[in-house]
């Protein structure tokens, strides 16, 4: 399978002297979905940031189908922890904003598809104000697909929704995905919404940020969250998260930062 | 009860909401504030009015609204008033397109460059620091005493406060929105046309208002240091003539065209403020 995403050396360090990442190597097959999970300040949404082309890293470098990313990429999308709408565009304006290249009528064509896929067709009119958390984030999805990326990012889509319409999102997400198969990366910080959905989990140790562990999820899809066999990879993801948590055994925080 | 009382309300909301087409709300206006707002300028205007008519005072240096009302009658329909408010509006509306226009201009490039901010910022403040009106002899020594100088007085009035308005509000909007256009690639113009200008639209209405207020007074100081038309032009003339009537009623027309600049420049920024989910005061 091609490679669609190649991280190789990736660090950054914010000017404060915060070290957020320090030497992240990875690889994301064409297609595939990878979740990255890890404790907070693990430096998760800062790996996203970067490959998304909104952040510049201090050492290595992200490739997006070959191409060095050097600010936000045409073939990635990138959908935030908020719906982000903005909110003096009416729901089908905002779907339809990446889209100013085309002319008008095959838009209309386009922003129809991705709200209809949706579920949000009749709200095509609404403000952004008059949607549900769901929907907006439904909404944020579409205008994120429309363009039909490559590689589709997500940071941490679903976290402020409700229990419910977060499951019933995992598995829309799906169902979107279905249909060009892009590449996904997802941000997470649950166990169960990473296994879900994605191919492999990447478990990312914190201060600095490094890939602790990497995990395949050999379950079919779609996947039963109640099953047994999803039970046992979820508390294998369990065990790698703890062990990601706890404090560095040959090398202290403290004499880590010392050292250097 | 409240509690169920909120509930069914929010319910309600939802409900209007997932109707579809927007809620077409027919609001009636209250006008009883308006009357009780009125009722002291009303009531001494009145009391002035019997007290002249009364012959207790004579209203030579304070006309009573009687007489202030038929010298406005007299300007209006000898036709003598058309030209000055006409004048008068020209001047204020080339200022405020003008200064406006540059107010927009050099406080987005301000706040979306840092280094044309370093460089034109402090010179701008500084310049701001000058009384407005100490302007006037410099402008009529370079523009001479007709229109440019006029226009060019209400301009700078206006500028300042656009100017402060627009790179304000800029600068203060959500980084999470621009990055919504920065992942689209948009820079620049596209930046500034597609996400900064809406977004600041509803600061931007509030300074083109303060900008237009400014405008009006300006258009009075210009007209006052010599002018042959326009409503500070009657101004000047009533003072000259000793007809106090004339200057009220002069006064009144500027209030009324204050007013009526106000509310079109509200009523042409109405429809692009539809997506407002802002508090309504009060409500």
């Amino acid at each position: 399978m091609s490679v669609a995403v190649e991280i190789a050396g990736l660090a950054k360090t914010y000017p404060n002297g915060l070290r957020a990442l320090a030497g992240i190597d990875l690889s994301v097959s064409a297609g595939e979905i990878l979740a990255i999970v890890g404790g907070s300040g693990c430096g998760k949404s800062t790996l996203l940031r970067l490959v998304a082309g909104l952040e510049t890293p201090n050492a290595g470098s992200v490739r997006v189908g070959g191409d060095v990313v050097r600010g936000p990429h045409p073939a990635v999308g990138l959908v935030f922890q908020e719906p982000r709408l903005l909110p003096w565009l009416t729901v089908a304006e905002n779907v339809g904003f990446g889209l100013s290249s085309l002319d008008a009528g095959e838009r209309a064509v386009r922003v129809a598809l991705a709200l209809e896929r949706v579920g949000l067709a009749e709200h095509a009119q609404a403000w952004p104000r008059e949607l549900s958390g769901g929907q907006a984030q439904r909404a944020a999805l579409a205008r994120a697909l429309v363009t039909r990326p490559q590689v589709l990012l997500l940071d941490e889509p679903f976290s402020a929704l409700d229990a419910l319409t977060r499951t019933a999102l995992q598995d829309h997400l799906l169902e979107l995905w279905a249909f060009d198969r892009p590449t996904l990366v997802l941000v997470t910080h649950d166990i169960e919404e990473a296994l879900v959905l994605a191919d492999r989990v990447v478990t990312l140790r914190p201060r600095p940020g490094r890939v602790d562990d990497i995990q395949t999820v050999a379950l079919s899809r779609p996947r039963d969250r109640d099953a047994h066999n999803f039970e046992v990879h979820k508390r294998r993801l369990r065990a790698a998260l703890n062990q990601s948590l706890a404090p560095d055994t040959l090398a202290p925080d403290s004499l880590t930062a010392a050292a250097l | 009860m409240t509690v169920e009382a909120t509930a069914g309300l929010e319910n309600g909301t939802l409900a209007t909401a997932a109707a579809g087409p927007r809620p077409w709300r027919v609001a009636w206006p209250d006008w009883r504030p308006l009357l009780l707002g009125l009722a002291l300028p009303l009531l001494a205007a009145a009391g002035w009015e019997i007290v002249v008519q009364a012959g207790l005072a004579s209203g030579r240096l304070v006309p009573p609204p009687s007489r202030v009302a038929a010298a406005l009658w007299k300007l209006a329909r000898s036709g003598e008033l058309w030209p000055h408010v006409g004048a008068t509006a020209a001047r204020v509306g080339a200022g405020f397109v003008l200064g406006g226009a540059a107010g927009i201009l050099s406080g987005l490039a301000a706040s979306y460059s840092p280094l044309f901010r370093r460089l034109v910022d402090p010179a701008l403040q500084g310049l701001r620091a000058i009384p407005s009106l100490a302007w006037v002899p410099l402008f009529l020594l370079w523009l001479g005493i007709f229109e440019t100088s006029k226009v060019a007085l209400i301009a700078v009035g206006v500028f300042f406060p656009v100017y402060l308005g627009v790179m304000a509000a800029v600068l203060g909007v959500d980084r999470k929105i621009v990055e919504v256009g920065r992942i689209y690639r948009l820079s620049g113009l596209a930046l500034a046309r597609r996400i900064l200008l809406p977004a600041i639209l509803p600061a931007l209405v509030v300074a083109l208002r303060t900008g237009l207020g400014l405008g009006w007074m300006f258009v009075v100081a210009a007209e006052y240091m010599g002018a042959s038309e326009g409503i500070g032009y009657l101004l000047v003339d009533g003072q000259q003539l000793g007809k106090p009537d004339q200057i009220i009623a002069a006064i009144l027309v500027f209030a009324l065209l204050g007013k009526m600049a106000d509310a079109l420049l509200m009523a042409l920024f109405k429809p692009a403020l539809r997506w407002q989910d802002a508090y309504q005061g009060g409500r």
